[in-house]
């Protein structure tokens, strides 16, 4: 297994004397980051994928990527400066292409160390080697065949599975110093069947930390469930008094909401939201963890070094605490949290989310699902449909409202009564906080994009129409 | 299609000898069913954010190699993030497993890459709001200048295809009442008077409520034309879609337009500075007849796909970096003019609409469903367009959208320029166009 190389702290500050003698800059930061990966491509060419025998006969292709590079910010009065480059960082002698000129109009603040420890990065600081290329072709035709004998007749028709692993190291002439290292396998699968003279196909995306974690007969489930929605014949009237929605659908709907979950702006957006009443019922908590231990992207530290850790938004209910950056520290008495993420070393920090999620509550699941007189379960986004929200405007004159197509099933007693193939739920998403009846007990994290989870919930007052 | 071996230039991305580079590929091949290549890519995006932001400048630079190896259909990459000898054998070691596959590394110099201008970045944001204020009105914006540029070269077997450069900007401009993007040539004038025009529209329409009957005529102005034409007929006949749904030599003699359809893709034919004799796997490119006479004459293919169905044609393979494969896709899309008047486009169309603009556009590559959304449009009254309407969405199949066309116009212009976001991959697309007439669409 090749290791990931990165340059020493000290190397770092090496550079960073080079840089502001060169520039004149009083401030200044080098993030440097390195990763790389295997993954296994499955393309849509019909004799490759008809019917491998073993996972040897597929016919697929594998990249192994390797990727490095740093990033450069300096600043001045009146004056800043970001630069990326692909490649190791330059040796002390290197930085020759910058002088005084190359501040351009602009201002740069950067953090200082923080009073809280954080502690050092621990996952795996090795690129996956060859193993992984045969872990992925055995996992995809793994899957492949559990579907077929779930439901017979359904095909592959694309497929990506990824196993990858980085680390960065960072230092700013603060003081500021920071390490992580992260690793992550993601399986995205496209599968199609035709049943009923209908065609209808569906995707999947999972994360976990490594391909290992993948259980095929689990996603295979998965998708065969989502085929046999995709080729049922709708329902033509849909009740939509109660409905439990899955993991998937949540955590679809609380990305939705992340706006208003970070910063000064989202917070006053939330106020308006709550005007006064509770936001949500007191079994409804989210929070922000970019720490979290079992998270795939836990990181002990932000992209500018600044300590992560566990923000309650919402509490019980109630607005909790906005995500608020390093600068905003003790905002209306608010603390700041590591909150800055790059997404790749080409990029500068921006405020982000890390493991957004809805903690579990008290109920089981599946009694969400018995408890329901006649309502729907709603078991993922539709293929390609719509997912959106919008905010309103700063004075509160519209309301703010949401939309995500979906496709599940009408169930009485967590007995199936019809299919939905497609459907549009929409409405406020004041509705939707408030009229959360029950949280279940089964987080999950979904990439949608980022980590985010919730576990099964219990909706009503909302707008449920075929589409 | 092997293009010709070429003398190093100074402002080549390789300015040493390719020999040695070319023999290293060849000791990667076990036998002669095998084909190996190695992709060099330099990258350069200076980007000046609107006035206020705290680093207003910023500039990524990229250099890397990556080596693949195809063989029946299946094929294996490996990329680094820097041109070295060090990193070709690294990757030539990856993609066979061995190490020590090539010995020796050879040695590699890359050539000039052109000076640092920003001054013409900094001047556009004032030359767009000049270019408002000639309509006579004015409005806050934040703009986003990036200027791109790009240059590959590919070594295959025991060729080099010449090295490939392109330099364009895109815009992205934020107003009260919207957003607007796309890619321009160049800063100059008269590539800016345009984004102007767009943006004024979308002043007049701002408010307005989203249209939502279906008119009898509807008339597309070149823009509008040629992001229809990118996802109904580009996206539609890249190999790697129909081979969604079946093989895709069988589309080959398919009606799906009327007699004066005729739509090329032909990379030369992109704006200076963005135009292209190879692509991004070296394989020359021509002048593809996408649809002739309605017909489908050539769909988009790549090696891989021409590998596999040998009614197609190699030549269309792009790729979004070198870390990721390449695939069939349009460049430069073409719609050729037909000797109908413009004017003629808007004759008994009264209470039709004029479509300028499409700001998105995506296909549903399974059952060729189509969707074009248009941030405002024009009612068409009996002399041309007339009062503005709100946004407007386009929903309708593939196949009806084009059978819909009856008109083509007789003045095909550089029109439709803007990032494809396919699989998740931007990639620049450049297109020229008429405008366009449709009717009978539900």
């Amino acid at each position: 297994m090749k290791p990931l190389r990165l340059p020493t702290i000290q190397a770092l500050r090496t550079a960073l004397t080079a840089v502001t003698e060169r520039t004149g800059a009083s401030s200044a930061e080098i993030y440097v980051k390195a990763g790389g990966g295997v993954q296994v491509e499955i393309d849509p060419w019909r004799p490759a994928i008809a019917s491998p025998a073993t996972p040897a006969d597929w016919r697929s292709h594998a990249l192994h990527v390797e990727e490095k590079g740093w990033a450069l910010r300096a600043g001045a009065e009146g004056g800043a400066l970001f630069v990326a480059e692909s490649g190791s960082l330059p040796a002390p002698g290197g930085w020759r292409g910058l002088n005084r000129h190359s501040l351009r109009p602009g201002s740069l603040r950067l953090p200082s160390p923080s009073r809280r420890k954080a502690s050092m990065a621990t996952a795996r600081k090795h690129l996956p080697d060859g193993d992984a290329e045969t872990l992925g072709r055995n996992l995809a035709h793994g899957i492949l065949e559990r579907t077929r004998s779930e439901l017979a007749g359904s095909y592959l028709i694309r497929a990506r599975l990824y196993d990858g692993a980085s680390a960065s190291v960072l230092a700013n002439s603060e003081g500021v110093t920071g390490r992580t290292s992260l690793r992550l396998a993601t399986v995205e699968m496209e599968f199609a069947v035709e049943r009923n003279a209908t065609r209808g196909s569906c995707s999947l995306y999972r994360a976990a930390r490594d391909l290992r974690d993948f259980d095929a007969p689990t996603i295979a489930a998965e998708v065969a469930d989502r085929l046999t929605l995709a080729t049922a014949a709708p329902e033509t009237v849909l009740p939509s008094g109660e409905l439990a929605v899955s993991p998937a659908v949540a955590s679809n709907l609380l990305a939705l909401l992340s706006p208003v979950l970070r910063d000064r702006d989202g917070w006053e957006t939330l106020q308006r939201l709550s005007s006064g009443y509770s936001l949500g019922p007191t079994d409804l908590t989210v929070l922000d963890d970019g720490a979290l231990e079992t998270g795939w992207i836990q990181t002990s530290v932000d992209d500018e070094g600044v300590p992560t850790r566990a923000v309650t938004l919402i509490r019980e209910g109630e607005p909790g605490e906005p995500l608020l950056p390093w600068e905003d520290d003790g905002w209306s008495g608010f603390s700041a949290t590591g909150c800055r993420r790059r997404s790749g070393w080409r990029a500068p920090p921006e405020i982000s989310h890390s493991h957004l999620y809805i903690a579990p509550g008290p109920e089981p699941a599946d009694q969400i699902r018995t408890g329901i007189r006649r309502g729907c379960y709603l078991l993922d986004r539709a293929p390609g449909g719509r997912l959106g929200a919008t905010f309103g405007d700063s004075h509160g004159d519209a309301e703010a409202t949401f939309e995500i197509d979906v496709t599940g099933f009408v169930i009485e007693h967590d007995r199936i009564l019809g299919a939905i193939p497609r459907a549009r739920l929409g409405g406020s998403i004041r509705q939707l906080l408030r009229g959360i009846r029950a949280v279940g007990d089964d987080v999950r994290f979904l990439p949608v994009p980022g980590a985010v989870g919730a576990p099964t919930l219990l909706l009503t007052g909302l707008q449920l129409e075929p589409v | 299609m092997e293009t010709t071996p070429t003398t190093p230039q100074s402002n080549a991305l390789l300015a040493s000898d390719v020999t040695e580079l070319t023999d290293s590929l060849t000791r990667l091949l076990d036998h002669p069913g095998q084909r190996t290549e190695a992709f060099f890519e330099r990258l350069e995006t200076v980007e000046l954010l609107p006035k206020g932001t705290h680093d207003r400048l910023r500039l990524r630079r990229e250099r890397g190699v990556s080596v693949r190896r195809i063989e029946a259909g299946s094929s294996r990459l490996a990329s680094a993030d820097t041109i070295s000898g060090h990193a070709f054998a690294s990757c030539c070691d990856r993609v066979t497993g061995t190490a020590g596959s090539i010995g020796p590394p050879p040695r590699i110099r890359t050539g000039r890459w052109p000076p640092l201008r920003i001054a013409e970045i900094e001047r556009a944001e004032r030359q767009l709001a000049r270019a408002v204020n000639r309509r006579r009105v004015g409005f806050p914006m934040d703009v986003t200048v990036r200027r791109h540029r790009r240059q590959v070269q590919v070594i295959h077997g025991h060729m080099s295809a010449p090295s490939q450069f392109e330099e364009y900007f895109s815009l992205h401009v934020e107003t009260p009442w919207g957003v607007w993007g796309g890619l321009l040539p160049s800063l100059a004038d008269e590539d800016l008077d345009p984004v102007a025009t767009c943006l004024v529209d979308r002043l007049r329409s701002r408010n307005l409520p989203a249209h939502s009957n279906a008119p009898r005529v509807i008339v597309l102005g070149p823009c509008a034309a040629a992001v229809m034409l990118h996802e109904v007929v580009a996206h539609t006949l890249e190999a790697d879609t129909l081979a969604l749904t079946g093989a895709p030599e069988s589309v080959v003699g398919l009606k799906l337009g009327k007699d004066d359809l005729d739509v090329i893709d032909d990379p030369r034919l992109a704006p200076d500075g963005c135009g292209r004799f190879s692509d991004d796997e070296g394989t020359t490119v021509i002048a593809r007849w996408l649809l002739r006479g309605g017909r489908v004459r050539q769909p988009l293919a790549d090696l891989c796909w021409a590998g596999r169905y040998q009614r197609l044609v190699p030549g269309a393979a792009r790729r979004a970096s070198r870390h990721v494969l390449p695939g069939p896709r349009t460049t430069h899309l073409e719609l050729l003019p037909s000797d109908t008047p413009d004017a003629e486009l808007f004759q008994e169309a009264a209470g039709g609409l004029y479509i300028g603009e499409f700001e998105s556009g995506s296909l549903n590559p399974f059952d060729g469903g189509c969707v074009l959304r248009a941030p405002c449009a024009r009612r068409l009254g009996t002399s041309g367009p007339v009062d503005f309407v709100g946004p407007v969405e386009l929903r309708s199949r593939t196949v009806d959208l084009l059978a819909a066309v009856t008109a083509v116009g007789d003045r095909p212009l550089a029109a439709g320029a803007g990032w494809c976001a396919k699989d998740g991959a931007l990639l620049p697309v450049w297109a020229r166009s008429p405008s366009v007439r449709l009717e009978g669409l539900d």
